[in-house]
């Protein structure tokens, strides 16, 4: 075979080679950070980031981990405590059930807000939203993966 | 969108990026060394003269410079983003440039297809880079959407009515100097749109539901804009017979509500609807019923409607499984009859890569929008809020999603639909969309950015006496 025809052919081949380097190498970063996501405790079904706490317990910035019942109020048997002092004893409840978070006022003296608009009873609370219980301000996000 | 006061801004080295990217530009040159010596072979001038020969360095060398300028952007602005996206769509680009260099250049009016191509990508790439670096809160989408989507709408009404038709589409608009085709850009604001929408309404979606029957549909109040949606769709076929677009937004409409709400019975009922309104359409639109007829026997009219399938089915036939290497296809390909496939370098170029790079080739194509779209989901998956997780997923389905609908109607696995290839297409519209689309996903993969706050309203509060909390 003529040695130009022959190195064309290897130039193609080469070309097609380098593709699948291409996809080998991507496909490999993309094994190593699922596998990174996996060792992170995967129970978390959400997380609570604290805004504004004026009473300073919960810290502002602290972020809890949800299990699917969550109780927040001033009361030391909550999961998590709510220093302040609009906050009611046993304030509200958060669950997630199947597809949604859902949050519950528990009967506050204060209320319960969801993006600043008092909840009756249950209501539906979605990641990105905002919940006030007394002058402490929480955000559900997504858990981290 | 902008710096806040006192944030440093310290460089962060980007080695995966810098690897891939490397990858990509010995990929290219080989690749650009392999065309530019068979294309000496064919036409009889020696191939080794002194040095490699490339096709066309110059241009070769001024995309990979872009490249190389958005990866250093990137490392000196510093956010921990992602560093796979840069380097896969750069090498889709790379790609698309070896082959519109190789196509007749007369197929772009002014500068010529390959040097046209270039200028667009280099500005994708920049498009990419600018907003990857510079986008640090989504703020500016998730607060207007209604006005994106008035903007959009607006967009579309005045496609409608003041577009220039071209071969009896009404796709592209002029305005003085500037022209484009704004189905492109309607695919960024239908997805910024339903995120917004969709975020703001999960959790009534998934809670509520009317029952007709044995069917779940979604609480009425919000199967409105469904409908809407569904309108949109068809009325883009009936007014501009862009199929293209329309299954396109259709398709990525669904899929988002299914993302938000993981009932598939909503898909289904989506699904029903489309096909019900297609078939109403196949009776009344004669382009859409030709559409049809070719998808089911292109051969029956092979040398009339169908001859543009025939002849990229042809192309991937010829191409075999290793192909018969860059600039090796048919010599007339692109070009008008003989062997050659209309429209090539905007609907057909997976044909002429199907040719030229064979099966492995074409699925190492496919392989890469793959990965384009497990980095978007993964991006999605950890993202802290509903509305970023629904547009990270929105705006990589949209390349994936064109992606398959046009690499699908080249195979004539379902019926043509004139769409762009992203990334690999001939067009300025299309490559900067996409830039933006992928500059966005990036710029989304940063975590460390906060959501904007919801609108709170306090109202006075009573102190609590009543319980004996210490």
């Amino acid at each position: 075979m003529d040695g130009v025809v022959l190195s064309i052919w290897v130039l193609r081949l080469a070309f097609l080679a380098l593709l699948y380097l291409f996809l080998w190498t991507v496909v490999r970063t993309l094994l190593r950070d699922l596998r990174a996501a996996a060792r992170e405790p995967g129970a978390e079904l959400g997380r609570l980031v604290v805004l504004a706490s004026p009473g300073g317990e919960p810290a502002v910035g602290a972020a809890f981990s949800l299990d699917a019942v969550t109780t927040l109020g001033r009361d030391v048997n909550n999961t998590i405590v709510v220093d302040d002092e609009f906050a009611s004893g046993s304030h509200a409840v958060l669950t997630y059930r199947g597809r949604t978070w859902y949050v519950e006022d528990l009967g506050s003296t204060n209320g319960t807000y969801v993006n600043g608009n008092e909840i009756e009873g249950i209501a539906p609370v979605g990641f990105g939203d905002e919940l006030q219980l007394g002058n402490v301000r929480v955000r559900l996000e997504r858990a981290r993966r | 969108m902008t710096l806040g006061p006192g944030r440093r801004i310290r460089p962060r080295l980007r080695r995966r990026e810098l690897t891939l990217l490397l990858i990509t530009a010995v990929a290219l040159a080989i690749g650009s060394v392999s065309l530019a010596a068979t294309r000496d072979l064919a036409d009889g001038t020696p191939v080794v003269g002194d040095g490699l020969p490339f096709a066309d360095a110059t241009a070769l060398v001024i995309y990979l410079g872009t490249l190389l300028a958005a990866h250093l952007l990137l490392v000196i602005t510093g956010r921990r983003t992602d560093q796979v996206l840069l380097p896969t769509v750069g090498l889709l680009g790379g790609i698309s440039l070896l082959l519109m260099e190789r196509l007749p250049q007369d197929l772009a009016g002014g500068l010529g297809l390959g040097t046209t191509q270039l200028v667009w990508l280099t500005g994708s790439v920049a498009v990419i880079a600018l907003v990857a670096a510079f986008v640090r809160g989504d703020a500016w989408l998730r607060l207007y959407k209604y006005t994106w989507a008035a903007f959009g709408v607006g967009l579309l009404l005045l496609t409608f009515l003041a577009g220039r038709e071209i071969n009896g589409q009404r796709l592209t608009l002029a305005i003085g100097p500037v022209s484009g085709q704004p189905s492109e850009l309607l695919k960024v604001i239908l997805v910024v749109f339903l995120a917004g929408y969709l975020s703001e309404n999960r959790a009534l979606l998934v809670e509520q539901s009317t029952r007709v029957g044995p069917i779940r549909l979604p609480p009425l109040p919000y199967l409105a804009p469904m409908v809407a949606m569904w309108a949109i769709a068809l009325s883009i076929v009936v007014v501009q017979f862009d199929l293209g677009a329309a299954l396109l937004f259709f398709a990525v409409f669904l899929l988002l509500l299914y993302v938000t709400t993981a009932r598939a019975s909503f898909v289904a009922l989506g699904l029903a609807a489309f096909v019900g309104g297609g078939a109403v359409l196949y009776e009344l639109v004669p382009r859409v019923q030709t559409r049809i007829d070719i998808w089911l026997d292109p051969f029956a009219t092979a040398s009339s409607t169908g001859y543009q399938v025939v002849q990229a089915l042809h192309a991937f036939a010829r191409g075999g499984i290793l192909g018969t290497g860059l600039a090796a296809g048919l010599p007339e390909v692109g070009g008008l009859p003989p062997g050659g496939i209309p429209a090539l370098h905007t609907d057909f170029p997976l044909a002429a890569l199907g040719e030229e790079l064979g099966l492995i080739g074409v699925l190492a194509i496919l392989g890469l929008y793959l990965v384009v779209i497990e980095r978007g989901l993964r991006i999605a998956a950890s993202a802290a809020d509903d509305f970023r997780a629904i547009l990270a997923a929105g705006l990589s389905l949209v390349i994936g999603v064109q992606a398959f609908i046009i690499a699908a109607g080249n195979l004539k696995l379902i019926p043509l639909t004139g769409i762009t290839l992203p990334f690999i297409s001939y067009g300025g519209s299309s490559l900067l969309t996409n830039g933006l689309v992928v500059g966005l996903l990036i710029a989304l993969s940063d975590r460390g950015v906060e959501p904007p706050p919801p609108p709170t309203a306090r109202r006075g509060l009573r102190r609590v006496f009543d319980r004996g909390v210490p």
